[in-house]
């Protein structure tokens, strides 16, 4: 069996990876239409596979609740598949799809507003984490004090980016906003470029292992 | 034949692929071992497992509650998100802690997520730790998934909280929220804007790609090593780019263009 859950889906990827590669860098129209091909089945592909998933995820959930029938369990089965149903049959039932008001509402009144709660929760914990960060001065295990460069560079850089949005340092301490507008599209965006380029490199080598056949994360799972 | 404008994609792709055939072939060598920097989060992830079975307290793995994507391209952070699951699966059978999996919304990513706890457990010799009750699935949304990851930490404690993956607002709730509660942050994410997160809330952090690099260390297969030498590689890539860019900038030449070739 390890023919079907390993080489041929092995083959598989390498070859459609292998011709996505080619028709983004050559010009010879068969990859291009290959790629093309390839590309109009993502969505198929991606949708069944969701399709299984919530399948599967639905039976896990009531088999968890056969196991141990207690509230949490019960919550965690039925709450999903309630909103899974009103929203689904909304956008499917009732005429216009998902253009429609009904589902309109239930996008613009329920889903915007629910999702725009986690923001407002999230500057809190920010603030508070902001605070343990930027303090200059800690105690080691020993008990004794140390200064920390790294929590002054922050503090530092963060006060004088937070003080340049401040109309009152604007008007009587103007080369602030330069300072400030230094700080983020100088060392920021290096920082950040530098970290994106790691990042990307990361991510081509292990999409250059998964083309060799060499990614087992997934492909040993049984 | 070659398009205009990908000639230096191009030369790092080969540089990359080449490289990536040196160091397959010297995996064949059984004595070869490469020698790679040590990343203390590694450690504080057994200290924090510890500290879980210590102070009686369960161990959390979060991948984000967007961390499942198998079709989108961070899923190179999906399965090093995966290499860590089954790597705090090992640490936690051995220690003998119980393991909480706060599963991504992505349902099609569910079963391979499952499948790689419980075989991490089968692979310790402790099949029975592997409880499915322990693998939450909180639905769609980053709101759901933040309340019902900081509800376990409420309801059932926080021992170590072990996140790496895919996040986005999800992680500055989940990583304080665990803080909080007295538990241990150890985590990192390749997304470098979220970085910033990890970086204030964790106490140990893998900062952006170095979780490729841990993921490779905790996998210990020779393959996964050799890719942080690879990714060596095409980082003196860049540098040569910055270097050589960096002069042609100095005596006048429009370099963007150069770089477009």
């Amino acid at each position: 069996m390890a023919i079907f859950k390993r080489e041929i889906p092995t083959a598989v990827l390498s070859f459609v990876g292998v011709v996505v590669l080619l028709a983004f860098f050559t010009t010879l129209d068969i990859f291009e239409t290959l790629n093309g091909v390839f590309t109009s089945w993502i969505p198929v592909v991606s949708a069944a596979s969701v399709g299984l998933g919530l399948i599967y995820m639905i039976y896990a959930q009531y088999m968890n609740y056969q196991r141990n029938k207690n509230l949490n369990n019960l919550i965690y089965l039925v709450v999903p598949l309630v909103f899974f149903v009103i929203f689904f049959g909304t956008a499917l039932v009732v005429p216009g799809n998902i253009s429609s008001d009904a589902y309109q509402w239930l996008y613009f009144h329920i889903y915007q507003n629910v999702g725009g709660v986690i923001y407002a929760v999230m500057f809190f914990t920010l603030a508070s984490s902001a605070i343990r960060t930027m303090r200059l001065v800690t105690k080691d295990p020993s008990g004794a004090l140390q200064f920390r460069l790294e929590a002054a560079a922050l503090m530092f850089g963060g006060l004088i980016y937070t003080l340049r949005q401040i109309p009152l340092f604007q008007v009587y301490l103007p080369g602030i906003v330069g300072f400030g507008e230094w700080i983020m599209l100088v060392p920021n965006v290096g920082g950040g470029r530098a970290a994106v380029i790691a990042a990307a490199l990361g991510a081509i080598v292990v999409g250059i292992r998964t083309l060799w056949g060499k990614e087992r994360t997934t492909t040993e799972v049984d | 034949m070659i398009k205009t404008g990908t000639y230096l994609d191009l030369l790092l792709m080969i540089v990359m692929i080449a490289a990536t055939y040196y160091y397959y072939e010297k995996t064949k060598d059984p004595n070869w071992r490469p020698f790679i920097r040590h990343i203390p989060a590694l450690d504080a992830i057994s200290e924090g497992v510890g500290k879980s079975v210590e102070e009686d307290q369960p161990v959390h793995f979060a991948m984000g509650a967007s961390g499942g994507q198998l079709y989108s391209n961070l899923v190179s952070m999906t399965l090093t998100a995966l290499a860590f699951l089954r790597h705090i699966t090992g640490l936690c059978a051995e220690y003998g802690a119980r393991l909480i999996v706060h599963m991504p919304y992505q349902t099609e990513s569910i079963p391979i997520i499952e499948g790689t706890a419980r075989e991490g457990f089968a692979f310790a010799g402790k099949p029975e730790m592997y409880r499915r009750d322990d693998m939450r699935y909180y639905g769609r949304g980053a709101l759901t998934w933040t309340q019902g990851v900081t509800a376990s930490y409420a309801e059932e404690g926080v021992g170590l909280n072990l996140s790496i993956g895919i996040f986005y607002s999800d992680c500055p709730i989940s990583l304080e929220m665990a803080h909080i509660m007295g538990g241990m942050n150890v985590g990192g994410t390749g997304r470098w804007i979220m970085v910033y997160a990890f970086a204030m809330m964790c106490d140990y952090v893998f900062l952006g790609e170095e979780i490729y690099a841990a993921a490779a260390q905790v996998s210990e297969d020779p393959a996964m090593l050799s890719g942080i030498l690879i990714e060596e590689v095409g980082k003196f890539f860049v540098y040569i780019l910055l270097i050589v860019g960096t002069l042609l900038a100095a005596v006048g030449l429009d370099v963007a263009s150069l770089l477009s070739i």
